[in-house]
């Protein structure tokens, strides 16, 4: 190797840089990974004072849970919903952005700021907006559409107002990429298009998703990590997990039956499930994707 | 097919005049090239003829009608870009169709069937299932002519196609160009700034500069009269001299002082306008080796600063008094920097620029440029 791209003098100066990054991912990755699989396979009580060791007990307990198995119904169905609902939304949005020639740049803060605000902060002054008696969007909803909306009461209606919530909040960091995607699509192709006078549905489809999917798998990766794990502040601070579990995601569940029915194990367990879970469906899309995707060339 | 006739045409963009009231007329089945430096407008005014880019004044028909406010597709029109813009996901029959489906008064057996009479005219039947990313670049610039050949347009504009390919490439794919354009008679406007490009391949050659235009004349004309010095330096590599004289007028005879010689000029009767200094322009060709020209011919000297042997011939560059000189001699001749030549010009093929830059004088006139033809092809 020349002198001149030799980064550094010794293997060890190499490994003293690297040192930071070892230790921040061990004492708050790996070690609590490790941990919390231990935990999983033992019996506590008063936060972890107690332990036994229980073997899959915990696993057989969730295998036969009615709760549970609820809870993963609708964990699935939610980020189901979230991932396509975002993708959906935020590609016509960015579709619109890159096609604005006046203005661009406001329109595109404009649908990126919700982005830049905390999820806690976004969901406490929804839950004001939505609440079903003083919320002033639902006071119109309800106008234009006739509807009663008690989302406190009603379940499905609930997981819906979480749902929309989620997808809205995830819409900025969705709407960068994308815009960003379309624009490394050379101008020549869409004028190529113009040319032939193709429509603007059948370029979005045809061209622009076909050449966009390297980032279009990129966020669905993105997003499905988030409605399973990012969602939590939603679902703490405006339903609990109510109405009667409607909207009691995995992530919210195992944090009460850690925290609020002190069962660490339990939690533990059901942290490693969702884990399981997540990691697999990651895998899943990536093996699609990679067959689908088109990665230039 | 059909003639283009523009009037007037212009397009600024904000402060900036790309464009600058461009009269150009294209007669159908042409092949005309708009060439000039980077910026000189050439590519807007093709993306304004192909409704890419709006034209702020002016009018721009194709056939009998008025098109400013046409859409493109309405135009009959199809064109080639320099990086070709194939769809990178598509095959080659894929890319050539897309644009079909849209217009779609087809049915899909005859653009099929397009597809293939393009294909074979272009020899590309086995790229048509490969993708942009495994067709080399020629191979890809072929498919794109292919796109524009199926919609049979009216007009073909071509936008610097060639520019992207290795020199070699580019050479045979001019070639190929030309062959086509022969075959199909479709009224071609093609944008390169390489002048060896418009030279090959133009029916006439526009040249631009600064969004006017300078001169539009068949390539030979373009090169043996050209109308401005700006024209007169574009095209022909290495480029024509130009030095600086004082011009003295007596009666019919005229003569070019210049510190370092003094020609007295022929046909003095043809200046259209007798300015007492101007530019003088001869090109490097027709300056000889004073050996080598008639023995009545006028000459001067000049001291060799460098010299490029060509291949075909030997550039020498050399200066006469503070100017800087030009001048193709044989290959092989033995000449090396320091050396003072002795050099003749040849005097049908001198030019004469005011400080405006237009030619005032030509040594030949444009009428008896028949009479310079050394070879026609006997009558059978």
């Amino acid at each position: 190797m020349p002198e001149f791209t030799k980064p550094f003098d010794s293997k060890w100066q190499a490994a003293v840089l690297l040192l930071p990054t070892f230790v921040v991912l061990i004492a708050f990755l790996y070690y609590p990974g490790l941990e919390t699989f231990r935990l999983s396979l033992q019996q506590t009580i008063l936060l972890g004072a107690q332990k036994s060791f229980v073997g899959l007990e915990n696993y057989r307990t969730l295998a036969t849970s009615a709760a549970y198995h609820k809870s993963f119904a609708i964990s699935v169905a939610f980020a189901a919903v979230v991932v396509v609902g975002t993708l959906a939304v935020s590609l016509f949005v960015s579709y619109l952005l890159f096609q604005v020639d006046v203005g661009a740049s406001t329109y595109l803060i404009a649908a990126i700021w919700p982005y830049a605000l905390p999820t806690a902060v976004a969901a406490s002054v929804l839950l004001f907006l939505l609440h079903p008696s003083l919320g002033i969007i639902t006071h119109y909803l309800e106008l234009l559409t006739g509807l009663s909306l008690d989302w406190f009461t009603n379940g499905p209606q609930a997981f819906v107002i979480v749902a929309v919530v989620a997808i809205w909040k995830q819409l900025g960091y969705n709407i960068i990429f994308m815009v960003a995607a379309l624009n490394n699509i050379p101008g020549t192709l869409t004028e190529s298009a113009q040319l032939d006078g193709v429509g603007h549905l059948k370029m979005l489809y045809k061209v622009y998703v076909p050449l966009m999917s390297p980032t279009l798998v990129f966020l669905v990766i993105i997003d499905t990590i988030y409605a399973f794990f990012a969602t939590f502040p939603l679902v703490d601070l405006m339903t609990s997990g109510g109405p009667d579990g409607a909207t009691n995601l995995l992530i919210f569940k195992l944090y009460r039956d850690a925290f609020e029915f002190s069962n660490l194990g339990l939690a533990s367990a059901e942290s490693v499930v969702l884990f399981a879970v997540v990691a697999i469906l990651m895998y899943v899309q990536l093996r699609i994707s990679e067959s689908r995707a088109h990665y230039g060339g | 097919m059909s003639n283009i006739s523009i009037d007037g045409l212009t397009k600024k963009f904000d402060d900036v005049t790309a464009v600058d009231n461009i009269d150009l007329d294209i007669e159908s089945e042409e092949f005309l090239v708009l060439v000039g430096p980077s910026g000189c407008g050439k590519s807007t005014t093709l993306r304004m003829i192909a409704g890419l880019e709006s034209i702020t004044t002016g009018d721009l028909r194709i056939g009998d009608r008025r098109v400013n406010d046409l859409p493109p597709k309405e135009r009959g029109i199809a064109m080639v870009f320099q990086n070709y813009a194939l769809y990178p996901h598509m095959t080659g029959a894929e890319n050539m169709k897309f644009g079909m489906n849209s217009v779609s008064d087809y049915t899909d057996d005859e653009i099929d069937d397009r597809v293939e009479e393009a294909a074979e005219v272009l020899d590309i039947l086995e790229l048509l299932d490969r993708r942009p990313g495994e067709l080399s670049g020629g191979e890809r610039q072929r498919v794109a002519i292919g796109r524009a050949l199926v919609r049979e347009p009216e007009v073909f504009l071509l936008d610097e196609p060639l520019s992207n390919l290795d020199a070699k490439l580019r050479v045979q794919m001019r070639a190929e160009l030309l062959q086509l354009h022969q075959e199909l008679d479709a009224t071609t406007l093609y944008v390169t700034h390489d002048q060896t490009e418009a030279m090959t391949l133009g029916d006439r050659v526009a040249v631009l500069n600064d969004g006017r235009i300078e001169q539009v004349d068949p390539p030979q004309v373009l090169y043996d009269y050209p109308e401005t010095r700006f024209v007169a330096e574009f095209i022909g590599s290495p480029a024509m001299n130009i030095v600086p004289v004082d011009l003295e007028y007596d009666g019919d005879s005229v003569s070019a002082v210049h510190e370092a010689f003094e020609l007295s000029l022929p046909n003095g009767d043809r200046f259209t306008d007798q300015p007492p200094a101007a530019a003088f322009g001869v090109r490097p060709e027709d300056v000889s080796l004073a050996v080598n020209a008639p023995a009545d011919a006028q000459t001067f000297e000049a001291e060799v600063s460098v010299t490029e042997p060509l291949g075909e011939s030997l550039l020498i560059h050399c200066y006469v008094g503070d100017d800087e000189l030009h001048v193709k001699a044989e290959a092989r001749s033995a000449i090396s920097p320091g050396d003072t030549l002795e050099l003749a010009v040849d005097e049908d093929r001198l030019h004469v620029f005011d400080d405006t830059g237009s030619a005032v004088y030509h040594s030949s006139v444009r009428e008896e440029a028949a009479s310079d033809t050394v070879y026609t092809t006997p009558e059978p």
